[in-house]
């Protein structure tokens, strides 16, 4: 039979096994070589895109303040000038935080026809480096990492803001520690980077109010009497301290807040700023004194719920049960703003629960905040982003929020009285009256060290498995990465 | 007689084996679920297998010790001397009793015998707040507290319904034409561009996000359903034209060339002789396909994106947890909520399953 015509093979063809691997080796090889290429071509894409995108940027900025003439972009926004246009949000906060942020964004939508479509992710981090490069930048995204903006700022991808919003105004409702924190270098000189909207205070120590007072113990107004109530609630049969730094991934990001509040409590805001550029290492022994302060709480296992052991398996989160057993099984928790969340439910804030500021150490360095906070940043420019750009900058825009509990408004138009409750109204106060505010500093630093070495390195000191000198080059060795 | 016996003798053995592999195997899924019908606080405090009957110590009476005992130094407790460590991890008494700390801060043991415990604490919670949504309680200005229902999973579940049902039929129905072409069918550079199929299989699809993502944005297709249908058919395609065409290549030729001598076309061949005789390795890449792209996060993760409106199961699932990750508990119902299909498809093609596997390996 001639198999011409019928367009059937007589058999179904083979590949040789030699010819097949060979072939799937080399594509590998390939692969290999076209990733580590595709990355050289990257950086040099993202090395012209800047100066391509600057000068349109300009351009648009020196047009931009002959329509000023009618109004700032918010108060054309709120004059019905940008009705029916659509403006798009991406950020990390996810669930109840989501549903709290569309409400505080509600009034302004309806009053001004803009609609902010807001896409949270529990990705964000790694999301938004994809659709930045993706070229499907969001118009507004929000970073609770200033330290993994800073990336984006220097390679052009991030509108000044500075451009349109009002200096002065800026000036009035910010503290200036704020518009320095948002102040970053990008290709052409410096640039603000965005706008602070919602944040938190991290220098709060947290106890069960109660039985705090039925025991007889009193807050602690300086480092010293911190130690000795620690003594005296160790003597008294607890373990004074209730600390958990697991975190999946991110496991010792605790532990960081702490040793960057002591940090804050030793040595000048100066030294601190250094720091976390790494131009003061971290085997310096300024930063190792601090170390040495947290060690004495932390590592005596008489002062520890669970003793050192348990910190490092701990879920930060759940560390804070044993205080809320009756009777307590430990007293005191130092964490952000935020762990209220973590709380076994159907407590009272003020009567069950209540914190009290970290005491300063060396009251030369005055009474100094660690705060965090989500600052909005820009990327694509467009009239109705401007103005929804500058509604950020008002305490309007959290006030629902801020109503609703767990966040401080760092605008210094929010009133206080829009707290719920006293306690955090006092957080509002902390923030608004601290002498010093300085962001969480692990957020700041590269993220090899920031969110890598610092974390790891002050895990492994804990659990024991390298000494602190070890661990302080450790975390070091991240800068150079 | 006596063959027989040593055949159910190892018939057992394999059976017995097998039971423990499969015990040992389903341990982690049974913990899971049994957590997942538990309380957020009792899975903190205790294990999930501590619900069926265990030996335990049970509190029989309580010691107080004087107010101010130094527990730094050794204590007595009944007339015997222990220290502060031993009576933390729980010390045993010459009478057998074990004696523990109740609360060293009031000075209190435990006396303890052991005992049959179980542990029946069970809620329906996490269910519900998977299913039907959280529900958050928002203060207002005016201090009353709005109740708000949070988003459930049943739009997701949707949602990735429309995504996983069309992945998976594009792409076999894709890879099933191409295998009959690839093994019957004569064209030119049909073996290089078998081969460059092949070579796709080793390509890690992450290093095509961003291109695509970037030529999606120039189409307008990120976040659309389309947009992830071609990104799964095409991440998908490699690996099913490979495993059709090794099934399809096997069937006996003698067929298509009765066929083709009664006059049948090529598409006669394929839709009457190809397409039923190929159901079973059909079925068992469609269970693999459909398990890829239902369980798939990356993928959704960066085309279609976390918009409520075409949000799929698993970024849902994820977001669940809420911001900080307090709602961790619910990870163990929404992840059987979300199994619940997979092992829909699995149980109703699962007999066709084991004959793909097999298809190809034994000829007659």
């Amino acid at each position: 039979m001639n198999d011409k015509g019928m367009g059937l093979l007589k058999k179904p063809f083979k590949f040789g096994y030699t010819l097949m691997l060979s072939m799937v080796l080399i594509m590998a090889l390939l692969v290999a070589a076209c990733s580590s290429g595709s990355g050289g071509s990257n950086s040099t894409a993202s090395e012209e895109a800047p100066a391509t995108a600057t000068p349109e940027a300009s351009t648009e900025a020196t047009k931009e303040p002959a329509g000023n003439a009618d109004g700032s972009p918010l108060e054309q926004a709120l004059a019905g000038n940008y009705k029916g246009t659509k403006v798009s949000m991406f950020g990390p906060f996810v669930d109840v935080d989501q549903v709290k942020f569309e409400e505080s964004i509600k009034a302004f939508e309806e009053q001004t026809g803009i609609d902010i479509q807001y896409e949270g992710s529990k990705e964000f981090e790694a999301t938004i480096s994809i659709r930045i490069d993706g070229g499907n930048a969001p118009d507004i995204s929000d970073f609770p990492q200033p330290g993994l903006l800073a990336n984006f700022v220097k390679s052009g991808k991030v509108i000044d803001v500075s451009q349109f919003l009002d200096a002065d105004k800026l000036k009035g409702n910010y503290n200036q520690s704020w518009l320095d924190m948002a102040t970053m270098e990008g290709p052409n000189g410096s640039i603000m980077a965005g706008v602070w909207n919602r944040s938190s205070v991290k220098s709060l120590v947290w106890y069960p109010k109660k039985e705090f007072d039925d025991a007889g113990y009193t807050v602690p107004k300086t480092w010293d009497e911190l130690l000795a109530l620690t003594e005296q609630i160790a003597a008294d049969g607890d373990p004074a301290w209730a600390i958990g730094i697991e975190s999946g991934a991110a496991t010792g990001w605790p532990a960081t807040d702490w040793i960057e509040d002591i940090m804050l409590r030793t040595t000048t805001p100066e030294n601190y700023d250094k720091w976390v550029k790494g131009e003061l290492p971290f085997t310096d022994p300024v930063v190792k004194n601090a170390f040495e302060k947290l060690s004495q709480i932390w590592l005596n296992d008489d002062y520890v719920y669970g003793g050192r052991k348990s910190i490092v398996t701990t879920a930060f989160g759940d560390s804070v049960t044993p205080m809320f057993d009756h009777p307590p099984k430990a007293w005191l928790h130092r964490q952000a703003s935020f762990i209220t969340s973590f709380f076994p439910e159907g407590l009272k804030s003020g009567e069950d629960y209540d914190w009290f500021y970290l005491p300063s150490i060396d009251e030369a360095y005055g009474n100094p905040v660690l705060v965090a906070g989500d600052l909005y940043a820009m990327h694509n420019d467009r009239p109705e982003v401007r103005a929804v750009m500058e509604f950020f900058t008002t305490g309007e825009s959290i006030k629902t929020w801020v109503q609703s509990g767990g966040v401080i408004a760092p605008m210094n138009d929010a009133s206080l009285d829009w707290y719920p409750t006293d306690v955090e109204r006092r957080m509002g106060e902390l923030v608004k009256n601290a002498s010093t505010l300085r962001f969480d500093g692990s957020d700041l630093m590269p993220g090899s060290v920031g969110a890598g070495t610092f974390w790891k390195g002050t895990t492994d000191y804990i659990s024991g498995t390298v000494d602190l000198d070890g661990a302080l080059k450790e975390i070091q060795s991240g800068f150079n990465n | 007689m006596k063959r027989t016996r040593k055949k159910t003798m190892s018939k057992t053995i394999v059976n017995v084996v097998l039971a423990f592999i499969c015990l040992i195997w389903l341990i982690p899924t049974v913990g899971l679920l049994v957590s997942s019908f538990r309380p957020a606080v009792d899975i903190l405090q205790t294990g999930w297998w501590t619900v069926f009957p265990h030996r335990d110590y049970v509190t029989q009476s309580t010691i107080t010790l004087p107010k101010d005992t130094d527990l730094r130094q050794p204590i007595e407790v009944n007339g015997e001397v222990f220290d502060d460590d031993q009576l933390r991890s729980g010390v045993t008494a010459q009478d057998g009793s074990r004696l523990i700390w109740e609360n060293r801060r009031a000075r209190t043991i435990q006396v303890q015998q052991p005992d049959w415990k179980v542990n029946t604490n069970f809620t329906l919670e996490n269910y519900n707040g998977v299913l039907t949504g959280k529900s958050f309680e928002i203060m207002q200005a005016d201090g009353t507290i709005k109740a708000q229902k949070g988003e459930g999973l049943s739009k997701a579940f949707l949602n990735t319904m429309v995504v996983t049902i069309p992945s998976t039929i594009i792409p076999i129905l894709i890879a099933t034409f191409a295998a009959y072409a690839f093994a019957w069918l004569r064209f030119p550079l049909r073996r290089s561009m078998f081969v460059a199929v092949i070579m796709m299989l080793v390509v890690p699809l992450q290093v095509a996000l961003i291109p695509i993502l970037k030529d999606y944005t120039a189409l307008g297709l990120n976040g659309s359903y389309l947009g992830i249908w071609i990104a799964h058919t095409g991440f998908g395609l490699p690996l099913t034209i490979y495993f059709m065409y090794t099934f399809i290549s096997q069937l006996p030729k003698d067929l298509f060339e009765s066929a083709f001598m009664d006059g049948a076309s090529n598409f006669t061949i394929f839709t009457r002789l190809i397409l039923p005789l190929s159901v079973p390795a059909i079925a068992s890449i469609g269970i693999f396909q459909f398990l890829w792209v239902w369980n798939d996060y990356l993928v959704s993760l960066v085309f279609i994106g976390s918009q409520p409106d075409v949000q799929v199961m698993s970024m849902r699932i994820a977001a669940m947890v809420g911001s900080k990750g307090s709602d961790w508990h619910l990870l163990t119902a929404a992840a059987f909520v979300s199994m619940l299909m997979p092992l829909t498809v699995f149980f109703a093609l699962q007999k066709y399953f084991v004959r793909g596997l097999l298809g190809g390996s034994v000829k007659g």
